[in-house]
């Protein structure tokens, strides 16, 4: 569950979040839509914490994992450790050094679990967008997340596997995940989102 | 899409060329100006190399031809000289890690201990090697230990500040991807930016190894071994045809480890 009430921010006088609310339960897929500016990215980003809010709650049960547009994996690395990465904030720093053999099972699961686990030694930066987006996702498996906010998760990707993606997030939502994705295509939004939340330019 | 030309006639005169301002013209006074307190300061005179042209003309035939007698133990003083320059450059790998990773930004938050390490950092730069190995010569005697420890001592300085900037331009993203799984500092920089900039940094190690190489010549030269401990030997005792041999087996070293280097950075891609 995530709810999100009377969120505020502003970057330098310019307020991009004016009182913003949001409540998703576990489950449901919600679609966040609006212009450049509407602080739909900075509403998520307050939520995992990149940003700090000026005022409002946020209120998250369990653990709140993130995608971005930009998929922000490590290319060097392999998809395997990419993913064990998302283990990291429940390790202490000595057992971090080397991915430990538990995690690794169940990074290897959650590859499995987004249909990569054939390429899991394979280095992100040779795999397509579409596949480093299902990495990412895996990555917010492994985190154990029970929300996964996408920011623009499929703007960079072409259209199969924007549709891969998607398909993806609903049924992690249709496991009782609670999903909420920031999307640029109203299209996109209709055909899947449970919900969708229009936001305005402040 | 055409573009109409100016309605009025009189936009249509070409600009007037503009001098440079006051500021540009006193700029260059400045620079003229140092330029000749330099010039007097180093006592720069071209007339007086002509001159004594005939001191070099005698110490060139004198060097002429090469003592090649002396080859065999000039190429084990440049193998000692290249074994300063590999130990000063590996030993200083873990203290020039450790300072850069609190040197970054990218892997250090707190601007007091980013500060600090970027203050042992330009303290340790700004000493040059010539002079750590004048200390350490006074500590550990003449010969190549010293030279070692002196390449250790500069070289930490330098490559902790280029390894510093190179994970300073290391992409956000990454970082913040595992800041949400909620990593801690540490963990970000071993398992984001460390993986995402070691083919920078074993560029800039190699680029080093190849700088201080021909550092640990010039540090030879103050009595802390090797190739250029010989060179100088051979200058004091006139032996000028020593010399240029061992100038020769310095040529050559130089040349190797440059190309050496720069055939496993460009494999590296870095």
């Amino acid at each position: 569950m995530l709810a999100v009430r009377g969120l505020r921010k502003s970057f330098g006088g310019r307020t991009v979040l004016d009182g913003f609310d949001l409540r998703v339960e576990p489950g449901e897929f919600v679609a966040l839509l609006g212009p450049n500016g509407s602080g739909k990215s900075t509403a998520l980003r307050c939520v995992v914490g990149l940003e700090t809010p000026d005022g409002g709650e946020i209120d998250v049960s369990g653990n709140a994992a993130m995608v971005f547009q930009k998929i922000h994996l490590v290319g060097r690395r392999t998809a395997l450790d990419n993913v064990c990465s998302g283990a990291l904030g429940r390790l202490p720093l000595r057992r971090s050094l080397f991915c430990p053999h538990d995690v690794r099972d169940e990074a290897m699961r959650c590859l499995d679990r987004v249909g990569l686990a054939d390429r899991a030694l394979d280095r992100c930066a040779r795999l397509s967008g579409g596949q480093q987006q299902r990495v990412a996702i895996a990555r917010a498996l492994c985190q154990r997340a029970s929300v996964i906010l996408a920011d623009e998760p499929v703007s960079a990707l072409d259209p199969q596997a924007a549709v891969q993606v998607m398909e993806l997030l609903v049924d992690l939502a249709g496991e009782g995940m609670t999903v909420v994705a920031v999307l640029h295509q109203p299209e996109l939004a209709r055909n899947y989102a449970h919900r969708i939340v229009e936001m305005v330019a402040q | 899409m055409t573009l109409a030309p100016s309605q009025s006639n009189t936009m249509r005169t070409v600009p007037r060329r503009r001098w440079p301002s006051a500021a540009v013209w006193v700029t260059v006074a400045v620079i003229l100006a140092v330029h000749v307190l330099a010039w007097q300061a180093t006592e720069f005179s071209p007339a007086a190399l002509i001159a004594g042209w005939e001191g070099m003309a005698d110490f060139l035939a004198e060097s002429l031809p090469p003592d090649l007698s002396v080859l065999g133990k000039s190429l084990e003083a440049a193998v000692i000289t290249l074994y300063i320059g590999l130990l000063g450059t590996t030993f200083s790998i873990p203290s020039a890690l450790v300072l850069a990773l609190l040197a970054s930004r990218a892997t250090t938050s707190a601007a007091w201990a980013q500060q600090a390490a970027r203050a042992v950092l330009s303290f340790l730069r700004s000493v040059p090697d010539v002079v750590f190995a004048l200390i350490f010569v006074t500590a550990v005697g003449l010969g190549p230990f010293a030279g070692v420890l002196a390449l250790v001592f500069h070289n930490t300085g330098v490559m902790g500040k280029l390894w510093a900037e190179a994970m300073d331009e290391s992409d956000r993203g990454p970082r913040d991807a595992l800041r949400v799984t909620g990593a801690s500092g540490p963990q970000i920089a071993l398992h984001a930016v460390l993986p995402t900039v070691l083919p920078s940094l074993a560029g800039l190690l190699l680029y080093r190894l190849d700088v201080n190489v021909r550092s640990s010549l010039v540090l030879g030269l103050v009595g802390a071994g090797g190739i250029g401990f010989l060179i100088n030997q051979s200058i004091k005792l006139f032996r000028f045809d020593e010399m240029v041999t061992h100038i020769l087996v310095v040529l050559l070293l130089v040349v190797v480890v440059d190309q050496a280097s720069a055939l496993v950075r460009k494999r590296l891609g870095a």
